[in-house]
Parts: C-alpha cells; sequence; structure tokens
C-alpha cells in the first residue's frame, strides 16, 4: 500500500512547526509505523540538530531531488526508535533550488517506502511552502494562540482548501492560567475563528526546550504534558479515535495539600 | 481567582475577548481584499443584470467594498435613468 504524506505548515514563523514534525513524526514510529521526516526548511535547517541527528549527515534533500543520490542514501535513521528517519535540508543551498515538479518525484518514491512522510514546512506562503504542499495527501495548521498566528493560519487555510485539502488544527504553546485570567484567547475562541476541525491541544512545556537542547525525542518522555499531547495527536493521525484533552491548570499546592490531608 | 474577580468588579474588560473580537473582523475584512480583474468582472457581471430591467448610466456607476468597526458591504451604486417596459 502506498504511504501518506503530511504536510506541517503555519504561515507564521516560530510557532512549532518543527517540535510538531519531529514529535509526531516519532510517535507514529513507537506506533508501528515507517517514517520519514522531511525538513523542508532550504538553508535553515533545524530538524537534524532538534532530533539529534546533526552529526551522521551525509546526503540532503537537495542531492535526492537532483539526483545525486538514492533517497535510502540520504535518510538518516534514528537509533532510539525504530523506523524513524530523517531526510535533512541543505544548509547552503537558496531555498529556490527545489521545484514542486522535483519535490513531487522525490515523494514518489517516498510513497513507496514508508507509511507516513511528514513535511516540516517553512515559515512564509512563497515557494518554500509550495514545495511543501505540492505532494500532500493531509495537511496539519499549527498556530499559537496569538492574535497574528491566527491571522496567519486563517491565509494559509484558504491556501490549502484552494489545494483541495482539508487541513486539521493544533493549537500549541497553550497556557491555561492565562487563558483563565482572560489573558489569552482560548482554544474554543481560535476554533470559533478558524472553524477547521481540531486534531490537537498541546500546552506550554519547558521539556520541549530542554529536549531540543539534548536532541533526545520529547514524546519518549513521560513527563512531558506537550509530548504526551503529540502522542495522541500522533495516533489521532492514525486513524484512532480518542478525546481530545483540553490542558488544564496544575492544582494548587492548597488543593494538593487538602488532598494529603484527606480533605475534599 | 482573586484578580479575575476584581477585574470583573471594576468592569476590566477581558484582553482576550477583544482579541478575539479584532480577529473576527480583520479576517473579513482580509478576504474583501479583493484584486482588481475580480472587481472589475463583477462589475461587468451587475450591470449585465441590472441593465435586464434598467436603463443605467454605466459612466457613473461605482462599485466598493465599505469596511467600517462593526459590518462589511459591498456597496453598488448606480443613477437610474429609465425603467426598462416588462416584455413577456
Ligand atoms: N509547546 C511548547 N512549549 C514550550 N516551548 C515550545 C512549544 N512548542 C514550541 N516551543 C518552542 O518554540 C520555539 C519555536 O519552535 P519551532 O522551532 O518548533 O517553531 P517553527 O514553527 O518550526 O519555527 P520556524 O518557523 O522558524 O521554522 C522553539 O524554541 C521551541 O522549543
Ligand atoms: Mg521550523
Amino acid at each position: 500500500m502506498e504511504g501518506k504524506v503530511i504536510v506541517v505548515t503555519s504561515g507564521k514563523g516560530g510557532v512549532g512547526k518543527t517540535t510538531a514534525t519531529s514529535s509526531i513524526g516519532a510517535a507514529l514510529a513507537l506506533e508501528g509505523k515507517r517514517v520519514a521526516i522531511v525538513d523542508m526548511d532550504i538553508g535553515l535547517r533545524n530538524l537534524d540538530v532538534v532530533m539529534g541527528l546533526e552529526n551522521r549527515i551525509v546526503f540532503n534533500i537537495v542531492d535526492v531531488v537532483q539526483g545525486k543520490c538514492k533517497v535510502d542514501q540520504a535518510a538518516i535513521r534514528d537509533r532510539r526508535i525504530d523506523n524513524l528517519f530523517l531526510i535533512p535540508a541543505s544548509q547552503s543551498d537558496n531555498k529556490d533550488v527545489l521545484t514542486p515538479a522535483g519535490v513531487e518525484r522525490m515523494a514518489k518514491v517516498l510513497r513507496q517506502k514508508f507509511d507516513y512522510v511528514i513535511m516540516d514546512s517553512p515559515a512564509g506562503i512563497e515557494r518554500g511552502f509550495e514545495n511543501s504542499v505540492v505532494s500532500a495527501n493531509e495537511a496539519v495548521v499549527i498556530c499559537t494562540p496569538d492574535v497574528s498566528a491566527v491571522r496567519d493560519a486563517d491565509r494559509v487555510i484558504g491556501l490549502l482548501y484552494a489545494r483541495s485539502l482539508e487541513p486539521k488544527l493544533i493549537v500549541n504553546r497553550i497556557e491555561p492560567a492565562r487563558v483563565e485570567r482572560g489573558e489569552m484567547l482560548s482554544y474554543k475562541d481560535v476554533l470559533d475563528i478558524l472553524s477547521i476541525e481540531l486534531v490537537g491541544l498541546v500546552p506550554m512545556d519547558e521539556k520541549v526546550l530542554i529536549s531540543s537542547n539534548t536532541g533526545t525525542p520529547l514524546v519518549l518522555q513521560n513527563d512531558s504534558t506537550a509530548g504526551q499531547s503529540f502522542r495522541r495527536i500522533a495516533k489521532r493521525l492514525n486513524g484512532e479515535t480518542i478525546p481530545i484533552e483540553v490542558p488544564n491548570l496544575k492544582p494548587s499546592v492548597w488543593t494538593k495539600l487538602g488532598k494529603t490531608f484527606g480533605l475534599k | 481567582m482573586l484578580q479575575e474577580f476584581l477585574k470583573r468588579f471594576t468592569g476590566q474588560k477581558r484582553s482576550s475577548d477583544e482579541a478575539k473580537q479584532r480577529l473576527q473582523f480583520s479576517l473579513i475584512y482580509d478576504k474583501l481584499e479583493l484584486n482588481d480583474t475580480t472587481l472589475t468582472d463583477l462589475q461587468t457581471d451587475i450591470v449585465d443584470v441590472i441593465s435586464k430591467y434598467f436603463e443605467i448610466d454605466k459612466d457613473a456607476l461605482e462599485l466598493k467594498v465599505k469596511n467600517d468597526k462593526q459590518v462589511s458591504a459591498l456597496v453598488f451604486n448606480t443613477p437610474i435613468l429609465n425603467v426598462k417596459r416588462k416584455r413577456e
């Protein structure tokens, strides 16, 4: 059976595309799927360091598309998670070296070899975006609860619809305490505005930065709330129906104290 | 909690509510930022339809997208020169 290509995109930069791509890819591999993660951010490669694979790059995506090497030669195998591979971006090229036609040819080969191919799109809606969405069968739009990220998400959703893709939404970096204080849009506000299918809610989590510091997979950390959210998102993308958990406030010191003393 | 209560009490607005409202407005506004060819095509089509019923002054007409804080509207303004007789 042919594999599926999923693009992760956002319009606005820095909202969590790379974090989401690496985490969802790793989580799908943990589900037993064969997964290729593709860094489409030519000239600004990041996935290799986030995933801790930066020392093992031999070939990159531009080499594959230009026929200088085979997919198997460029795909770096993760040693901690079985069936997880990364095709790194090139760091030296101009972002216009790739064309949608070239990427489409590469994607055809990848679909034969993998169950899931996840494309990490660069920020923006120019050529890099085009290249990332051209071969996609599914799209995931990620945004944070702030006005500019939501507005850019709306724009990108429009562009995806124009390509007959029905994107699913992830709201990232939710801070429950600020939502409660009325300082941050709630996920419901964001959904009201964007009105597309929700695939997951990811809380703000200090562990995200820590795991990228060391290049270890977030989803392997059981104490990472964001990592656990991404694992559930991967299950949903893989066809499971599980309820969406809303990030909520940690019980305060007083409720914790109350519990230890057996009070209600 | 207390902070929230104080805000309600003093009638302070939640900034998240304002964010939502402003977003809803600006997204409509964004989509109405039609390009020139769309507007010209639309104008030709509207003139064709109206001309079936009225004789209008094609040089004096005007088609605009109007935005204000509450609503966005498509405004078509044309002097009517004559009402056409309906033919069966
Ligand atoms: N849920 C989260 N909690 C805490 N920090 C986060 C979370 N998600 C992302 N971050 C942090 O936000 C920063 C940007 O994330 P990331 O690199 O994934 O965004 P991006 O959309 O890929 O950016 P770019 O547009 O530059 O490619 C990183 O420092 C990352 O650690
Ligand atoms: Mg990125």
